[in-house]
């Protein structure tokens, strides 16, 4: 519905603005799905640009991943294999991906000098050291922002957690605005209050919902509110999102496809990953826990690569089948790496010093390995970056310029930190 | 004419219409209308009794009136009702709960409890707001707690739970209390706006900083040290020639405190012997931040700037954080006057607000009028629309189903108690950020989702003893149900197309429970309901 009171005034777009959170940008001719049509669609979708960030919660270990020392004092029991890319060894812990080597650039100069959780989740997913004077927003809600259109109708910031007890998602969006905050979607279900209640006949529904529009409308209308308009909107967009619930059951995946996959948690979270993507949501973040091994740090990377290691590759081909790997960026990332030092519970410690980062897909050059460290892991001894440097880096993977600004409040504020830049090396 | 020179003849007297004999509310309403050509055509009227009704509930009580007060009011032939019901609004108790929500979420951002606990601070406020303590009282209190004193940490809270973080303080202390937002002024003169400077930045972190957590930063038990050293030096980023400044403490734009110097040895009432020892200097800089501010007619503008906009959805300054010489008032000599007054009132907050609720402003109806082809934000032509925050939505919510009622009639006097729990799932969903100011103007897909499927909304539809769906199932006919409905939600009587629009719902087949309950879901979910209008 249109109402043209209030259209193309100033104070129109930025009420609307500050009630959706939508960036100004032209709206396309609105059909009941949001597309000029079908065909639009996807050309949309096919030139759109994607990221998913799979996060290997609590700090995995770069020397049982991308950078393993084996036979050195702090090596650990496993050793490393080739890869399909010649001269590169990640750990034996991965086999498949191994495989996927020449698809992948590894980073392994990477020091965030961070040692703390929370601090390191802000550095790797902001770009930036946490700062008391300003709140920075999460990589999620920068490409949702920047690589999202008007006319999506799905969320374009999801999150996929093991399980969403005690997860919030109230910061991550910053001064981009909640519009772009994460929706998350704890082991994977859909979010909280999609489905209709059994209480609720579809028919009672689509009644309260006209009984509800055509009240607000007569409100909206009486006091030339774009505000109201924008809220009831809402409504609209949920009611999107709702007729495209099947999107968020990864059962509706066919055998064939899951079985690559796994049976797993982490296995379905990265399926649902996949429909989601497919489906046109600009950023999926998938979490996969617990890397935090301060004990035991062996047996659990055994078991934890174990399952990441077949979803991921099944996940990289999949992608790449459906034509979709060239405009899809890949990050595998941490919030820190772990000690080289081995403690006394057959454990590593968090590491921020010199620990890996390993992405796939959109503008990335296959095959590229960038950053030394030593030869027992201790420091960086070639091409060292940080959190700033990676964040230059995905956003030039995916064709945006991280030297621009946002203006919140009409204040520049760089996408990116200007203290650092992209690394030419792993961009294509 | 150009408000500029408006204003200018205003200062000369010669065609001020405010006298300085009548009321406050008739002053302020006579320089509103001032400000306008023609503004007696082009404003909207008074709003309806309804309307009426239900903002002064909004933002004096915090929630929207019962059916029952509200058929009372509408049918009330007094010509001072309005009057009446903004004093009786007032000396209600949940007048002080209205103000704590608001200003728990002013000053602490919905930040976790670090170090002063939830249920002490909101305890705090309460007493404050039913005491009406004079609110330079108030913010003095707040900005020279130390903590020490259990009986008096709540007030503490304030820089506990930033803890004491100097540049967080000094940027949340200038943006609530003195109207400006001197975030950008740490590192540099703000870029954009000449009268915030660097040194006035500095001016009031001096107060702070030689302020410390003791024992330890990170003890939930801290209290607040102070050394009697140390300096505030300065230097902008953009200065090539790395000169660096200095300042004592004082106030954007005023003078330097007078700093007694200390003899040699007698720095300190309690000198930091030993770590374990609180220092206690002969002369606080943060004990003197709360007097010098608080005397400062900056603060006394900005409170009042603050109150105005809490009432009418915008302030006189807009945005309430950039007060400076580009950005001027919308009505510079009224907001001169009002803050003249609220000092003069010794900072009396409910005599203020009351004056506000009284003027014909407030009272003006949010109605466009049909001849009025633009309104401007600034001119008070029409009432501005304030969406509710998330207490307000959430109270209204078990208000509006009927499930406030159903608790009276269930648990009488222990009623309160459950029906504050039920809200407290709602307000959690449309809170904002912690640690951000909130902007209660967003609509976020989780929100959407709560409200069309959550299980708290369909608990809110339930059918007890006196909730609005039971009421709805006793009315005897369509007109019936279809008043009570609208009375019950959006506080007024439906019009002829709405009765029609609950009869035509009222004959689908289906169980007239399943029809009450989604009836009741449409006006809590529509617009109207959403906004204080």
């Amino acid at each position: 519905m249109r109402a043209p009171y209030f259209c193309n005034t100033a104070a129109h777009s930025v009420n609307r603005r500050a009630f959706l959170g939508t960036s100004l940008g032209a709206a396309a001719a609105l059909t009941p799905l949001g597309f000029a049509s079908a065909a639009a669609a996807k050309t949309l979708q096919k030139s759109q640009k994607r990221v998913c960030v799979i996060y290997l919660s609590g700090g995995a270990s770069q020397l049982e991943t991308w950078d393993p020392k084996p036979n050195t004092d702090n090596g650990g029991p496993f050793r490393s294999i080739p890869t399909s890319v010649p001269g590169t060894h990640i750990s034996e812990l991965l086999p498949l991906s191994a495989k996927q080597a020449h698809r992948l650039a590894i980073v392994r100069g990477v020091n965030t000098k961070e040692n703390s959780h929370s601090p390191g989740r802000t550095i790797m997913l902001t770009g930036r050291r946490p700062d008391p004077a300003i709140q920075y927003p999460h990589l999620g809600a920068v490409s949702a922002k920047l690589l999202g259109s008007e006319s999506d109708t799905l969320p374009g910031h999801i999150s996929i957690l093991p399980n969403a007890e005690g997860a919030s998602n109230k910061s991550d969006a910053a001064f981009l605005g909640p519009k772009f905050a994460a929706i998350l979607l704890g082991d994977g279900k859909p979010p909280a209050n999609l489905l209709r209640p059994k209480t609720l006949t579809e028919e009672a529904d689509l009644q309260r919902e006209a009984l509800r529009k055509k009240l607000t409308d007569r409100f909206a209308r009486s006091r030339r509110s774009a505000a109201t308009e924008a809220y009831s909107e809402s409504f609209d967009q949920a009611d999107q999102i709702f007729r495209q619930a099947d999107l968020f059951d990864v059962a509706k995946e066919p055998a064939k496809t899951s079985d690559r996959y796994g049976k797993h948690d982490f296995a379905r979270h990265l399926l649902l990953a996949r429909r989601l993507l497919e489906a046109g949501v600009t950023y999926v973040k998938v979490s996969h826990s617990n890397y935090d091994t301060h004990h035991e740090n062996f047996d659990f990377h055994l078991e934890q690569m174990g399952e990441f290691d077949r979803p991921f590759t099944a996940f990289l081909d999949d992608l790449q089948d459906r034509g979709m790997l060239e405009s899809t960026l890949v990050v595998v990332m941490a919030e820190f790496g772990r000690t080289p030092k081995i403690n006394d519970r057959y454990g590593r410690d968090h590491w921020g010093t010199a620990w890996s980062v390993a992405l796939a897909g959109c503008g990335i050059k296959g095959g590229a390995v960038v950053g030394k460290t030593n030869a027992n892991g201790t420091a960086v001894t070639d091409r060292e970056v940080n959190g700033g440097h990676l964040f230059h880096t995905y956003l030039r993977a995916v064709g945006l310029d991280p030297k621009k600004n946002f203006y919140p409040n009409d204040r520049p504020v760089p996408i990116a930190d200007p203290a650092a830049a992209a690394i030419d090396e792993i961009l294509a | 004419m150009p408000r500029y020179l408006l204003a200018a003849l205003c200062a000369f007297g010669s065609i001020s219409s405010s006298h300085a004999g009548d009321s406050l509310h008739d002053r302020i309403d006579g320089l509103i209308a001032a400000g306008h050509p023609n503004f007696a055509k082009q404003a909207a009227p008074l709003a309806d009794d309804s309307e009426f009704l239900r903002r002064a509930c909004l933002d004096l009580r915090g929630s929207i009136p019962t059916a029952r007060e509200t058929r009372a009011f509408l049918a009330d032939p007094a010509s001072d009702k309005r009057e009446k019901l903004i004093d009786s609004l007032l000396a209600a108790p949940e007048y002080a709960r209205r103000m704590t929500h608001h200003f728990d979420v002013l000053l602490n951002e919905r930040r976790k409890d670090v170090k002063v606990l939830r249920a002490d601070w909101e305890k705090y406020l309460t007493h404050s707001f039913t005491a009406n303590r004079p609110f330079d009282l108030f913010v003095r209190e707040i900005l020279s707690a130390d903590g020490v004193d259990n009986e008096k940490r709540a007030p503490a809270k304030f820089f506990l739970d930033r803890d004491f973080e100097a540049n967080i303080v000094t940027r949340d202390i200038a943006r609530l209390f003195l109207g400006r937002n001197l975030q950008c002024a740490q590192c540099h003169d703000h870029p954009t706006i000449t009268d915030y400077k660097q040194e006035h930045y500095f001016g009031i972190y001096a107060f702070l900083s030689r302020t410390f957590l003791f024992p330890k930063a990170n003890l939930p038990t801290a209290v607040l040290a102070e050394k009697a050293d140390g300096d505030t030096n300065f230097m902008s980023v953009f200065d090539k020639t790395k000169t660096q400044k200095t300042t004592t403490p004082k106030m954007p734009g005023g003078k330097p405190i007078a700093e007694p110097k200390a003899e040699k040895g007698k720095e300190y009432t309690i000198a930091p012997t030993k770590p374990t020892v609180r220092p206690v200097p002969a002369f606080s800089r943060r004990a003197l931040l709360a007097m010098t501010l608080t005397a400062d007619r900056n603060f006394a503008r900005a409170s009042v700037n603050r109150f105005w906009a809490f009432m009418m959805g915008r302030g006189l300054i807009h945005p309430l954080d950039l007060d400076h010489g580009e950005n001027p008032p919308s009505h510079p000599e009224l907001l001169d006057i009002l803050t003249d007054e609220f000092i003069a009132h010794k900072y009396d907050v409910k005599w203020l607000i009351r004056e506000l609720a009284l003027t014909e402003t407030y009272q003006r109806s949010s109605v466009v009028p049909t001849g009025l082809e633009t309104v401007p934000e600034d001119r008070y032509l029409v009432a501005a629309l304030k969406p509710l925050s998330p207490e307000q939505m959430a109270y209204a919510i078990v208000q509006a189903s009927g499930q406030a009622d159903a608790d009276r009639t269930e648990a009488g006097a222990k009623a309160e108690g459950l029906t504050i729990r039920k809200t407290l799932p709602i307000s959690a969903v449309f809170a904002g950020p912690a640690g951000e100011p909130e902007d209660s103007s967003t609509a976020t897909l989780d929100q959407t989702l709560f409200l069309k499927f959550g299980p708290v909304m369909r608990d809110m539809l339930a059918k007890r003893p006196n909730s609005l769906v039971d009421r709805l199932s006793k009315q005897k006919d369509a007109r019936a149900v279809a008043e009570e409905l609208f009375l019950s939600v959006l506080t007024r009587k439906p019009s002829a197309e709405e009765i029609t629009d609950v009869a035509d719902a009222l004959k689908a087949k289906g169980d007239p429970e399943a029809i009450h309950r989604e009836l009741v879901w449409s006006l809590m979910a529509s617009g109207e309901f959403r906004f204080n209008h």
